[in-house]
Protein backbone atom coordinates (compact mmCIF):
# COMPACT_ATOMS: atom_id res chain seq x y z
CA UNK A 1 0.00 0.00 0.00
CA UNK A 2 2.68 2.46 1.11
CA UNK A 3 4.91 1.58 -1.80
CA UNK A 4 2.03 2.04 -4.20
CA UNK A 5 1.15 5.52 -2.95
CA UNK A 6 4.83 6.59 -3.34
CA UNK A 7 4.70 5.43 -6.90
CA UNK A 8 1.50 7.40 -7.45
CA UNK A 9 3.05 10.52 -5.94
CA UNK A 10 6.08 10.10 -8.19
CA UNK A 11 3.86 9.79 -11.24
CA UNK A 12 1.98 12.90 -10.18
CA UNK A 13 5.24 14.83 -9.81
CA UNK A 14 6.59 13.48 -13.10
CA UNK A 15 5.10 16.25 -15.33
CA UNK A 16 6.62 18.89 -13.01
CA UNK A 17 10.04 17.24 -13.03
CA UNK A 18 10.08 16.69 -16.77
CA UNK A 19 8.87 20.30 -17.29
CA UNK A 20 11.79 21.54 -15.19
CA UNK A 21 14.19 19.25 -17.05
CA UNK A 22 12.95 20.42 -20.47
CA UNK A 23 13.24 24.09 -19.49
CA UNK A 24 16.79 23.63 -18.20
CA UNK A 25 17.60 21.76 -21.38
CA UNK A 26 16.06 24.55 -23.52
CA UNK A 27 18.16 27.13 -21.76
CA UNK A 28 21.17 25.10 -22.86
CA UNK A 29 22.73 24.77 -19.42
CA UNK A 30 23.76 28.45 -19.53
CA UNK A 31 24.22 28.63 -15.83
CA UNK A 32 27.05 26.80 -14.17
CA UNK A 33 24.44 25.30 -11.91
CA UNK A 34 21.34 24.37 -13.88
CA UNK A 35 18.96 26.85 -12.25
CA UNK A 36 15.93 28.24 -14.02
CA UNK A 37 16.11 31.76 -15.33
CA UNK A 38 12.76 33.39 -15.86
CA UNK A 39 12.31 34.10 -19.51
CA UNK A 40 9.55 33.38 -21.95
CA UNK A 41 10.67 30.51 -24.13
CA UNK A 42 9.78 26.89 -24.94
CA UNK A 43 11.49 25.63 -21.79
CA UNK A 44 9.48 27.97 -19.54
CA UNK A 45 6.30 26.89 -21.30
CA UNK A 46 7.14 23.25 -20.64
CA UNK A 47 7.89 24.05 -17.02
CA UNK A 48 4.61 25.90 -16.48
CA UNK A 49 2.69 23.14 -18.27
CA UNK A 50 4.39 20.58 -16.01
CA UNK A 51 3.41 22.54 -12.90
CA UNK A 52 -0.22 22.81 -14.05
CA UNK A 53 -0.50 19.14 -14.95
CA UNK A 54 1.03 18.10 -11.65
CA UNK A 55 -1.29 20.37 -9.69
CA UNK A 56 -4.27 18.95 -11.58
CA UNK A 57 -3.17 15.38 -10.95
CA UNK A 58 -2.56 16.17 -7.30
CA UNK A 59 -6.01 17.65 -6.84
CA UNK A 60 -7.62 14.67 -8.60
CA UNK A 61 -5.65 12.33 -6.41
CA UNK A 62 -6.53 14.06 -3.16
CA UNK A 63 -10.17 14.44 -4.22
CA UNK A 64 -10.28 10.74 -5.07
CA UNK A 65 -8.85 9.89 -1.68
CA UNK A 66 -11.53 11.98 0.00
CA UNK A 67 -14.35 10.39 -2.00
CA UNK A 68 -12.94 6.97 -1.26
CA UNK A 69 -12.84 7.73 2.42
CA UNK A 70 -16.36 9.11 2.37
CA UNK A 71 -17.82 6.13 0.48
CA UNK A 72 -15.93 3.86 2.84
CA UNK A 73 -17.63 5.58 5.76
CA UNK A 74 -21.00 5.33 4.05
CA UNK A 75 -20.49 1.65 3.35
CA UNK A 76 -19.56 1.07 6.96
CA UNK A 77 -22.65 2.89 8.11
CA UNK A 78 -25.01 0.97 5.82
CA UNK A 79 -23.36 -2.30 6.85
CA UNK A 80 -23.94 -1.38 10.45
CA UNK A 81 -27.55 -0.50 9.67
CA UNK A 82 -28.06 -3.78 7.83
CA UNK A 83 -26.61 -5.64 10.79
CA UNK A 84 -28.91 -3.77 13.17
CA UNK A 85 -31.87 -4.49 10.90
CA UNK A 86 -30.97 -8.14 10.77
CA UNK A 87 -30.80 -8.37 14.56
CA UNK A 88 -34.08 -6.51 14.92
CA UNK A 89 -35.68 -8.88 12.42
CA UNK A 90 -34.40 -11.97 14.26
CA UNK A 91 -35.67 -10.60 17.56
CA UNK A 92 -39.11 -10.02 16.08
CA UNK A 93 -39.12 -13.40 14.39
CA UNK A 94 -38.25 -15.04 17.68
CA UNK A 95 -41.18 -13.23 19.23
CA UNK A 96 -43.62 -14.20 16.47
CA UNK A 97 -42.65 -17.87 16.72
CA UNK A 98 -42.63 -18.02 20.51
CA UNK A 99 -46.35 -17.51 21.01
CA UNK A 100 -47.81 -20.13 18.68
CA UNK A 101 -45.09 -22.55 19.78
CA UNK A 102 -46.02 -22.10 23.43
CA UNK A 103 -49.66 -22.70 22.54
CA UNK A 104 -48.72 -25.76 20.55
CA UNK A 105 -46.72 -27.23 23.44
CA UNK A 106 -49.53 -26.70 25.91
CA UNK A 107 -52.04 -28.23 23.52
CA UNK A 108 -49.83 -31.30 23.01
CA UNK A 109 -49.43 -31.78 26.77
CA UNK A 110 -53.20 -31.59 27.10
CA UNK A 111 -53.59 -34.07 24.29
CA UNK A 112 -51.28 -36.54 26.06
CA UNK A 113 -52.79 -36.14 29.49
CA UNK A 114 -56.48 -35.57 28.93
CA UNK A 115 -58.85 -38.49 28.61
CA UNK A 116 -62.19 -36.89 27.74
CA UNK A 117 -63.01 -36.89 24.01
CA UNK A 118 -64.27 -33.32 24.03
CA UNK A 119 -61.22 -32.03 25.88
CA UNK A 120 -58.92 -33.86 23.50
CA UNK A 121 -60.70 -32.42 20.51
CA UNK A 122 -60.35 -28.93 21.90
CA UNK A 123 -56.64 -29.50 22.45
CA UNK A 124 -56.24 -30.79 18.90
CA UNK A 125 -58.10 -27.75 17.54
CA UNK A 126 -55.80 -25.45 19.51
CA UNK A 127 -52.75 -27.27 18.24
CA UNK A 128 -53.87 -26.95 14.65
CA UNK A 129 -54.66 -23.26 15.17
CA UNK A 130 -51.09 -22.70 16.40
CA UNK A 131 -49.76 -24.63 13.42
CA UNK A 132 -51.85 -22.47 11.08
CA UNK A 133 -50.29 -19.36 12.53
CA UNK A 134 -46.78 -20.73 12.10
CA UNK A 135 -47.55 -21.85 8.55
CA UNK A 136 -48.87 -18.43 7.64
CA UNK A 137 -45.76 -16.78 9.01
CA UNK A 138 -43.55 -19.16 7.06
CA UNK A 139 -45.59 -18.69 3.88
CA UNK A 140 -45.28 -14.90 4.10
CA UNK A 141 -41.56 -15.08 4.82
CA UNK A 142 -41.19 -17.24 1.76
CA UNK A 143 -43.15 -14.75 -0.33
CA UNK A 144 -40.79 -11.98 0.71
CA UNK A 145 -37.70 -13.98 -0.20
CA UNK A 146 -39.34 -15.28 -3.37
CA UNK A 147 -39.96 -11.69 -4.50
CA UNK A 148 -36.22 -11.14 -4.72
CA UNK A 149 -35.73 -14.14 -6.97
CA UNK A 150 -38.74 -14.51 -9.19
CA UNK A 151 -38.92 -12.82 -12.55
CA UNK A 152 -41.71 -10.28 -12.72
CA UNK A 153 -44.28 -10.38 -15.43
CA UNK A 154 -44.18 -7.19 -17.43
CA UNK A 155 -47.59 -6.84 -19.05
CA UNK A 156 -50.17 -4.04 -19.19
CA UNK A 157 -52.42 -4.19 -16.14
CA UNK A 158 -55.95 -2.80 -16.09
CA UNK A 159 -55.92 -0.97 -12.75
CA UNK A 160 -59.66 -0.29 -12.25
CA UNK A 161 -60.49 -3.93 -12.97
CA UNK A 162 -57.80 -5.10 -10.56
CA UNK A 163 -58.98 -2.72 -7.82
CA UNK A 164 -62.57 -3.90 -8.21
CA UNK A 165 -61.50 -7.53 -8.04
CA UNK A 166 -59.37 -7.12 -4.93
CA UNK A 167 -61.94 -4.96 -3.14
CA UNK A 168 -64.57 -7.62 -3.80
CA UNK A 169 -62.22 -10.38 -2.63
CA UNK A 170 -61.39 -8.60 0.64
CA UNK A 171 -64.89 -7.55 1.62
CA UNK A 172 -66.37 -10.97 0.88
CA UNK A 173 -64.20 -12.57 3.57
CA UNK A 174 -66.49 -13.94 6.29
CA UNK A 175 -64.87 -11.67 8.89
CA UNK A 176 -65.98 -8.56 6.99
CA UNK A 177 -69.47 -9.69 6.03
CA UNK A 178 -69.60 -7.78 2.72
CA UNK A 179 -68.96 -4.39 4.28
CA UNK A 180 -69.29 -1.44 1.97
CA UNK A 181 -66.05 -0.20 0.36
CA UNK A 182 -66.25 2.94 -1.79
CA UNK A 183 -64.36 2.58 -5.02
CA UNK A 184 -63.75 5.82 -6.93
CA UNK A 185 -62.00 5.84 -10.27
CA UNK A 186 -61.47 8.84 -12.54
CA UNK A 187 -62.58 7.94 -16.07
CA UNK A 188 -63.19 11.30 -17.70
CA UNK A 189 -62.05 12.38 -20.26
CA UNK A 190 -59.97 9.32 -21.18
CA UNK A 191 -60.07 5.74 -19.93
CA UNK A 192 -57.75 4.95 -17.05
CA UNK A 193 -54.19 4.32 -18.26
CA UNK A 194 -52.56 0.96 -17.73
CA UNK A 195 -49.57 0.16 -15.55
CA UNK A 196 -46.94 -2.31 -16.70
CA UNK A 197 -46.14 -5.06 -14.31
CA UNK A 198 -47.10 -8.27 -12.60
CA UNK A 199 -50.87 -8.31 -12.18
CA UNK A 200 -50.87 -10.97 -9.48
CA UNK A 201 -48.30 -9.19 -7.36
CA UNK A 202 -49.99 -5.81 -7.74
CA UNK A 203 -53.18 -7.60 -6.73
CA UNK A 204 -51.50 -8.82 -3.54
CA UNK A 205 -50.40 -5.27 -2.74
CA UNK A 206 -53.89 -3.81 -3.23
CA UNK A 207 -55.53 -6.68 -1.40
CA UNK A 208 -53.24 -6.35 1.61
CA UNK A 209 -53.97 -2.63 1.87
CA UNK A 210 -57.74 -3.07 1.57
CA UNK A 211 -57.78 -5.99 3.96
CA UNK A 212 -55.72 -3.98 6.44
CA UNK A 213 -58.16 -1.09 6.22
CA UNK A 214 -61.08 -3.44 6.90
CA UNK A 215 -59.20 -5.11 9.74
CA UNK A 216 -58.61 -1.84 11.59
CA UNK A 217 -62.10 -0.40 11.16
CA UNK A 218 -65.53 -1.38 12.43
CA UNK A 219 -68.75 -1.62 10.44
CA UNK A 220 -69.62 1.99 11.48
CA UNK A 221 -66.45 3.39 9.96
CA UNK A 222 -65.73 3.71 6.25
CA UNK A 223 -63.15 2.41 3.84
CA UNK A 224 -62.51 4.06 0.50
CA UNK A 225 -60.29 3.11 -2.44
CA UNK A 226 -59.61 5.76 -5.06
CA UNK A 227 -57.52 5.95 -8.18
CA UNK A 228 -56.33 9.07 -9.99
CA UNK A 229 -53.85 9.71 -12.75
CA UNK A 230 -51.98 12.64 -14.24
CA UNK A 231 -50.69 11.00 -17.39
CA UNK A 232 -47.33 10.07 -15.90
CA UNK A 233 -48.24 8.61 -12.55
CA UNK A 234 -51.24 6.75 -11.28
CA UNK A 235 -52.13 7.23 -7.64
CA UNK A 236 -54.05 4.62 -5.71
CA UNK A 237 -55.22 5.55 -2.24
CA UNK A 238 -56.67 3.23 0.34
CA UNK A 239 -58.26 5.32 3.07
CA UNK A 240 -60.19 4.51 6.21
CA UNK A 241 -61.79 6.40 9.09
CA UNK A 242 -60.53 3.92 11.68
CA UNK A 243 -58.60 4.61 14.87
CA UNK A 244 -55.43 5.69 13.11
CA UNK A 245 -51.82 4.69 13.68
CA UNK A 246 -49.79 6.16 16.57
CA UNK A 247 -47.31 8.74 15.27
CA UNK A 248 -44.31 6.90 16.72
CA UNK A 249 -45.22 3.77 14.73
CA UNK A 250 -45.78 5.47 11.38
CA UNK A 251 -42.20 5.38 10.17
CA UNK A 252 -41.78 1.69 11.03
CA UNK A 253 -44.95 0.02 9.83
CA UNK A 254 -43.42 -1.06 6.52
CA UNK A 255 -40.66 -2.96 8.30
CA UNK A 256 -40.78 -6.73 8.35
CA UNK A 257 -42.54 -8.12 11.42
CA UNK A 258 -42.96 -4.68 12.98
CA UNK A 259 -46.06 -4.46 15.12
CA UNK A 260 -47.37 -1.07 16.13
CA UNK A 261 -48.93 -0.72 19.56
CA UNK A 262 -52.43 -0.87 18.03
CA UNK A 263 -51.61 -4.01 16.04
CA UNK A 264 -50.61 -6.24 18.93
CA UNK A 265 -52.86 -9.19 19.30
CA UNK A 266 -54.36 -8.57 15.86
CA UNK A 267 -54.27 -11.53 13.51
CA UNK A 268 -51.72 -11.40 10.72
CA UNK A 269 -48.14 -12.32 9.98
CA UNK A 270 -46.69 -8.84 10.45
CA UNK A 271 -45.33 -9.02 6.90
CA UNK A 272 -48.27 -7.70 4.89
CA UNK A 273 -47.13 -4.08 4.58
CA UNK A 274 -43.50 -5.12 4.03
CA UNK A 275 -44.72 -7.17 1.08
CA UNK A 276 -46.72 -4.22 -0.25
CA UNK A 277 -43.72 -1.90 -0.06
CA UNK A 278 -41.48 -4.44 -1.81
CA UNK A 279 -43.99 -5.07 -4.61
CA UNK A 280 -44.52 -1.34 -5.18
CA UNK A 281 -40.75 -0.76 -5.26
CA UNK A 282 -40.29 -3.59 -7.77
CA UNK A 283 -42.73 -1.75 -10.04
CA UNK A 284 -40.76 1.48 -9.82
CA UNK A 285 -43.31 3.10 -7.54
CA UNK A 286 -43.47 4.39 -4.00
CA UNK A 287 -45.79 4.18 -1.02
CA UNK A 288 -46.60 6.63 1.75
CA UNK A 289 -48.84 6.67 4.75
CA UNK A 290 -50.45 9.46 6.73
CA UNK A 291 -52.62 8.95 9.74
CA UNK A 292 -54.40 10.87 12.51
CA UNK A 293 -55.65 9.63 15.83
CA UNK A 294 -57.58 12.82 16.64
CA UNK A 295 -60.77 13.80 14.84
CA UNK A 296 -61.01 13.61 11.88
CA UNK A 297 -59.35 10.27 12.48
CA UNK A 298 -58.17 7.84 9.88
CA UNK A 299 -55.37 6.49 7.77
CA UNK A 300 -54.49 6.93 4.10
CA UNK A 301 -52.02 4.75 2.23
CA UNK A 302 -50.90 6.33 -1.05
CA UNK A 303 -49.30 4.23 -3.79
CA UNK A 304 -47.74 5.93 -6.82
CA UNK A 305 -46.93 3.87 -9.89
CA UNK A 306 -45.53 5.00 -13.24
CA UNK A 307 -48.00 4.87 -16.14
CA UNK A 308 -46.89 2.50 -18.89
CA UNK A 309 -45.58 4.23 -21.99
CA UNK A 310 -47.37 3.65 -25.21
CA UNK B 1 -59.63 -48.26 -3.85
CA UNK B 2 -57.90 -51.18 -5.49
CA UNK B 3 -58.58 -54.74 -4.37
CA UNK B 4 -55.07 -55.46 -3.16
CA UNK B 5 -53.19 -52.93 -1.12
CA UNK B 6 -51.03 -50.58 -3.09
CA UNK B 7 -47.44 -50.14 -1.96
CA UNK B 8 -45.94 -46.71 -1.39
CA UNK B 9 -42.26 -46.01 -0.97
CA UNK B 10 -41.67 -43.03 1.32
CA UNK B 11 -38.16 -41.58 1.13
CA UNK B 12 -37.35 -38.81 3.61
CA UNK B 13 -34.50 -38.48 6.09
CA UNK B 14 -36.56 -36.65 8.71
CA UNK B 15 -37.79 -39.19 11.27
CA UNK B 16 -40.54 -37.07 12.74
CA UNK B 17 -42.01 -36.69 9.28
CA UNK B 18 -41.95 -40.35 8.22
CA UNK B 19 -42.96 -41.57 11.67
CA UNK B 20 -46.15 -39.57 11.41
CA UNK B 21 -46.79 -39.88 7.67
CA UNK B 22 -46.34 -43.65 7.42
CA UNK B 23 -49.11 -44.57 9.89
CA UNK B 24 -51.33 -41.92 8.32
CA UNK B 25 -50.89 -43.43 4.85
CA UNK B 26 -51.33 -46.92 6.24
CA UNK B 27 -54.63 -45.92 7.80
CA UNK B 28 -55.62 -44.72 4.33
CA UNK B 29 -55.14 -48.29 3.08
CA UNK B 30 -51.61 -48.32 1.68
CA UNK B 31 -48.66 -50.54 2.46
CA UNK B 32 -45.83 -48.14 3.26
CA UNK B 33 -42.09 -48.77 2.88
CA UNK B 34 -39.78 -46.22 4.43
CA UNK B 35 -36.20 -45.32 3.47
CA UNK B 36 -34.06 -42.41 4.55
CA UNK B 37 -31.90 -41.67 1.53
CA UNK B 38 -31.85 -41.82 -2.25
CA UNK B 39 -29.52 -44.79 -2.61
CA UNK B 40 -31.73 -46.89 -0.35
CA UNK B 41 -34.75 -45.74 -2.33
CA UNK B 42 -33.19 -47.04 -5.57
CA UNK B 43 -32.56 -50.44 -3.96
CA UNK B 44 -36.09 -50.67 -2.60
CA UNK B 45 -37.55 -49.82 -6.01
CA UNK B 46 -35.55 -52.68 -7.53
CA UNK B 47 -36.50 -55.18 -4.85
CA UNK B 48 -40.10 -54.29 -4.00
CA UNK B 49 -41.52 -52.56 -7.10
CA UNK B 50 -43.71 -50.05 -5.26
CA UNK B 51 -46.75 -48.58 -7.02
CA UNK B 52 -45.75 -45.04 -6.16
CA UNK B 53 -42.76 -43.18 -4.73
CA UNK B 54 -42.88 -40.14 -2.46
CA UNK B 55 -39.45 -38.60 -2.67
CA UNK B 56 -38.03 -35.80 -0.57
CA UNK B 57 -35.65 -33.52 -2.47
CA UNK B 58 -33.11 -32.86 0.28
CA UNK B 59 -31.67 -36.17 1.45
CA UNK B 60 -28.18 -37.37 2.39
CA UNK B 61 -26.11 -39.66 0.13
CA UNK B 62 -28.28 -39.15 -2.95
CA UNK B 63 -30.85 -36.37 -3.13
CA UNK B 64 -34.36 -36.93 -4.43
CA UNK B 65 -33.69 -35.22 -7.70
CA UNK B 66 -30.70 -37.40 -8.59
CA UNK B 67 -32.60 -40.49 -7.49
CA UNK B 68 -35.46 -39.66 -9.80
CA UNK B 69 -33.10 -38.92 -12.69
CA UNK B 70 -31.47 -42.32 -12.29
CA UNK B 71 -34.80 -44.10 -12.12
CA UNK B 72 -36.04 -42.42 -15.30
CA UNK B 73 -32.72 -43.12 -17.02
CA UNK B 74 -33.16 -46.78 -16.18
CA UNK B 75 -36.59 -46.54 -17.81
CA UNK B 76 -38.41 -47.00 -14.53
CA UNK B 77 -41.65 -45.03 -14.75
CA UNK B 78 -43.00 -45.65 -11.29
CA UNK B 79 -45.21 -42.61 -10.54
CA UNK B 80 -43.33 -40.23 -8.28
CA UNK B 81 -44.29 -37.27 -6.12
CA UNK B 82 -41.44 -34.94 -5.22
CA UNK B 83 -41.49 -33.17 -1.87
CA UNK B 84 -39.80 -29.85 -2.53
CA UNK B 85 -38.32 -27.66 0.17
CA UNK B 86 -38.77 -24.19 -1.14
CA UNK B 87 -41.44 -22.64 -3.28
CA UNK B 88 -39.10 -21.28 -5.90
CA UNK B 89 -40.32 -21.19 -9.44
CA UNK B 90 -37.12 -22.79 -10.70
CA UNK B 91 -37.63 -25.69 -8.37
CA UNK B 92 -41.03 -26.42 -9.84
CA UNK B 93 -39.76 -26.24 -13.38
CA UNK B 94 -37.01 -28.69 -12.46
CA UNK B 95 -39.47 -31.08 -10.93
CA UNK B 96 -41.11 -31.34 -14.36
CA UNK B 97 -37.84 -31.77 -16.17
CA UNK B 98 -36.87 -34.76 -14.09
CA UNK B 99 -40.13 -36.53 -14.74
CA UNK B 100 -41.90 -36.14 -11.42
CA UNK B 101 -45.61 -36.82 -11.76
CA UNK B 102 -46.47 -34.26 -9.15
CA UNK B 103 -44.86 -32.24 -6.43
CA UNK B 104 -45.76 -30.82 -3.07
CA UNK B 105 -44.11 -27.99 -1.19
CA UNK B 106 -43.20 -28.51 2.42
CA UNK B 107 -44.90 -27.85 4.75
CA UNK B 108 -48.02 -29.60 3.48
CA UNK B 109 -51.20 -30.97 4.97
CA UNK B 110 -51.08 -34.80 5.05
CA UNK B 111 -54.56 -34.87 3.48
CA UNK B 112 -53.14 -32.96 0.54
CA UNK B 113 -50.43 -35.61 0.11
CA UNK B 114 -53.08 -38.33 0.21
CA UNK B 115 -55.14 -36.51 -2.42
CA UNK B 116 -52.03 -36.20 -4.65
CA UNK B 117 -51.16 -39.88 -4.16
CA UNK B 118 -54.65 -40.99 -5.14
CA UNK B 119 -54.82 -38.66 -8.13
CA UNK B 120 -51.42 -39.76 -9.45
CA UNK B 121 -52.26 -43.44 -8.99
CA UNK B 122 -55.57 -43.01 -10.80
CA UNK B 123 -53.81 -41.37 -13.72
CA UNK B 124 -50.85 -43.75 -13.89
CA UNK B 125 -50.59 -46.32 -16.62
CA UNK B 126 -48.18 -48.96 -15.27
CA UNK B 127 -44.81 -49.03 -17.01
CA UNK B 128 -45.62 -46.16 -19.35
CA UNK B 129 -43.89 -42.82 -19.12
CA UNK B 130 -46.15 -40.19 -17.67
CA UNK B 131 -47.40 -37.04 -19.33
CA UNK B 132 -45.38 -34.94 -16.87
CA UNK B 133 -42.22 -36.28 -18.51
CA UNK B 134 -43.28 -35.38 -22.06
CA UNK B 135 -42.20 -32.16 -23.76
CA UNK B 136 -44.96 -32.10 -26.38
CA UNK B 137 -48.55 -32.52 -25.33
CA UNK B 138 -51.49 -32.78 -27.73
CA UNK B 139 -55.20 -32.86 -27.08
CA UNK B 140 -57.20 -32.84 -30.29
CA UNK B 141 -56.16 -29.72 -32.22
CA UNK B 142 -54.39 -28.22 -29.24
CA UNK B 143 -50.62 -28.55 -29.10
CA UNK B 144 -48.48 -27.48 -26.15
CA UNK B 145 -44.72 -27.24 -26.58
CA UNK B 146 -43.47 -27.07 -23.02
CA UNK B 147 -39.84 -26.42 -23.85
CA UNK B 148 -40.58 -23.51 -26.19
CA UNK B 149 -43.38 -22.29 -23.91
CA UNK B 150 -45.83 -22.09 -26.81
CA UNK B 151 -49.33 -23.36 -27.43
CA UNK B 152 -51.24 -23.55 -30.69
CA UNK B 153 -54.58 -24.70 -32.03
CA UNK B 154 -54.53 -26.13 -35.56
CA UNK B 155 -51.08 -24.58 -35.98
CA UNK B 156 -52.36 -21.12 -35.02
CA UNK B 157 -50.26 -19.87 -32.07
CA UNK B 158 -52.23 -18.80 -28.99
CA UNK B 159 -51.53 -15.44 -27.42
CA UNK B 160 -51.17 -16.35 -23.75
CA UNK B 161 -49.49 -14.79 -20.72
CA UNK B 162 -46.81 -17.02 -19.13
CA UNK B 163 -49.12 -17.69 -16.17
CA UNK B 164 -52.04 -18.78 -18.34
CA UNK B 165 -49.69 -21.05 -20.26
CA UNK B 166 -48.49 -22.65 -17.03
CA UNK B 167 -52.09 -23.19 -15.97
CA UNK B 168 -52.76 -24.92 -19.29
CA UNK B 169 -49.61 -26.99 -18.78
CA UNK B 170 -50.69 -28.13 -15.34
CA UNK B 171 -54.19 -29.03 -16.55
CA UNK B 172 -52.86 -30.93 -19.58
CA UNK B 173 -50.46 -32.95 -17.46
CA UNK B 174 -53.32 -33.80 -15.10
CA UNK B 175 -56.13 -34.61 -17.55
CA UNK B 176 -59.49 -35.82 -16.33
CA UNK B 177 -58.56 -34.79 -12.80
CA UNK B 178 -60.51 -32.22 -10.83
CA UNK B 179 -57.83 -29.66 -10.00
CA UNK B 180 -58.74 -27.24 -7.23
CA UNK B 181 -57.92 -23.56 -7.45
CA UNK B 182 -55.72 -23.88 -4.37
CA UNK B 183 -53.79 -26.67 -6.05
CA UNK B 184 -53.25 -24.56 -9.17
CA UNK B 185 -52.08 -21.68 -7.01
CA UNK B 186 -49.43 -23.64 -5.17
CA UNK B 187 -48.34 -25.49 -8.31
CA UNK B 188 -48.24 -22.62 -10.80
CA UNK B 189 -47.86 -19.49 -8.68
CA UNK B 190 -45.84 -21.12 -5.92
CA UNK B 191 -47.61 -19.27 -3.18
CA UNK B 192 -51.02 -19.14 -1.69
CA UNK B 193 -52.46 -15.73 -2.55
CA UNK B 194 -54.90 -14.09 -0.23
CA UNK B 195 -57.26 -13.41 -3.14
CA UNK B 196 -55.87 -16.39 -4.97
CA UNK B 197 -59.00 -18.08 -6.21
CA UNK B 198 -59.94 -14.93 -8.13
CA UNK B 199 -56.43 -14.75 -9.52
CA UNK B 200 -56.87 -18.27 -10.88
CA UNK B 201 -60.30 -17.46 -12.32
CA UNK B 202 -58.88 -14.44 -14.15
CA UNK B 203 -56.21 -16.54 -15.86
CA UNK B 204 -58.73 -19.26 -16.59
CA UNK B 205 -60.96 -16.72 -18.34
CA UNK B 206 -57.96 -15.59 -20.39
CA UNK B 207 -57.16 -19.20 -21.29
CA UNK B 208 -60.72 -19.94 -22.33
CA UNK B 209 -60.88 -16.82 -24.47
CA UNK B 210 -57.69 -17.86 -26.25
CA UNK B 211 -58.92 -21.42 -26.71
CA UNK B 212 -62.35 -20.14 -27.76
CA UNK B 213 -63.81 -22.53 -25.20
CA UNK B 214 -67.36 -21.84 -24.05
CA UNK B 215 -67.61 -22.38 -20.24
CA UNK B 216 -71.29 -23.32 -20.67
CA UNK B 217 -70.52 -26.19 -23.05
CA UNK B 218 -66.76 -26.65 -22.85
CA UNK B 219 -64.62 -28.79 -25.11
CA UNK B 220 -61.37 -28.31 -23.18
CA UNK B 221 -61.86 -27.03 -19.65
CA UNK B 222 -64.84 -27.78 -17.47
CA UNK B 223 -65.66 -25.88 -14.27
CA UNK B 224 -66.65 -28.20 -11.46
CA UNK B 225 -68.65 -25.89 -9.25
CA UNK B 226 -67.20 -25.58 -5.77
CA UNK B 227 -64.28 -27.86 -6.58
CA UNK B 228 -62.15 -26.57 -9.40
CA UNK B 229 -61.39 -27.31 -13.03
CA UNK B 230 -61.05 -30.42 -15.15
CA UNK B 231 -59.27 -30.84 -18.47
CA UNK B 232 -61.71 -32.92 -20.51
CA UNK B 233 -60.08 -34.33 -23.70
CA UNK B 234 -57.51 -37.10 -23.47
CA UNK B 235 -53.93 -35.94 -23.76
CA UNK B 236 -51.15 -37.54 -25.72
CA UNK B 237 -47.53 -36.92 -24.81
CA UNK B 238 -44.31 -37.35 -26.77
CA UNK B 239 -40.69 -36.27 -26.77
Amino acid sequence: MVKKSWLVLFLIALPLLSGAFVSVLAQGFFQPVPVLVFKIDVGMLAFVAGVIVTLLLLSFYLGGLRIERRSHRMLERSLKEAELGRRRFLRRLDHEIKNPLTGLRAALVNLQEMRGTEERQRAAANASHAVDRLSRLLADLRKLSDLEERSLENLPVDVPELLQEMVDAARSLPAYGNREVNLLISRVPSPFPTVRGDRDLLGVAVYNLVENALKFTTANESVEVRALEDGRTIVVEVADSGGGIPAEDLSNIFEELYRGSNARGVDGSGLGLALVRRIVALHGGEIEVRSRQEEPRGTVFTVRLPVSKR
Amino acid sequence: MARERMTLLLADDDHTIVDSLAPFLERAGFKVLVVSNGAAALEKVQSHHPDLIVLDVLMPRMDGRETLRRLRHANVWTPTILLTQVGEASERALALEEGADDYLNKPFDPHELLARVRAVLRRARPGERSLSAAWLLTAGDLLLDRRARRASVKGEPLDLTPKALSVLEYLMTHPDEVVSRERLLTAVWGWEYPAGTRTVDTRMAELRRALDDDPASPYYIETISGEGYRFIPSVHGEG
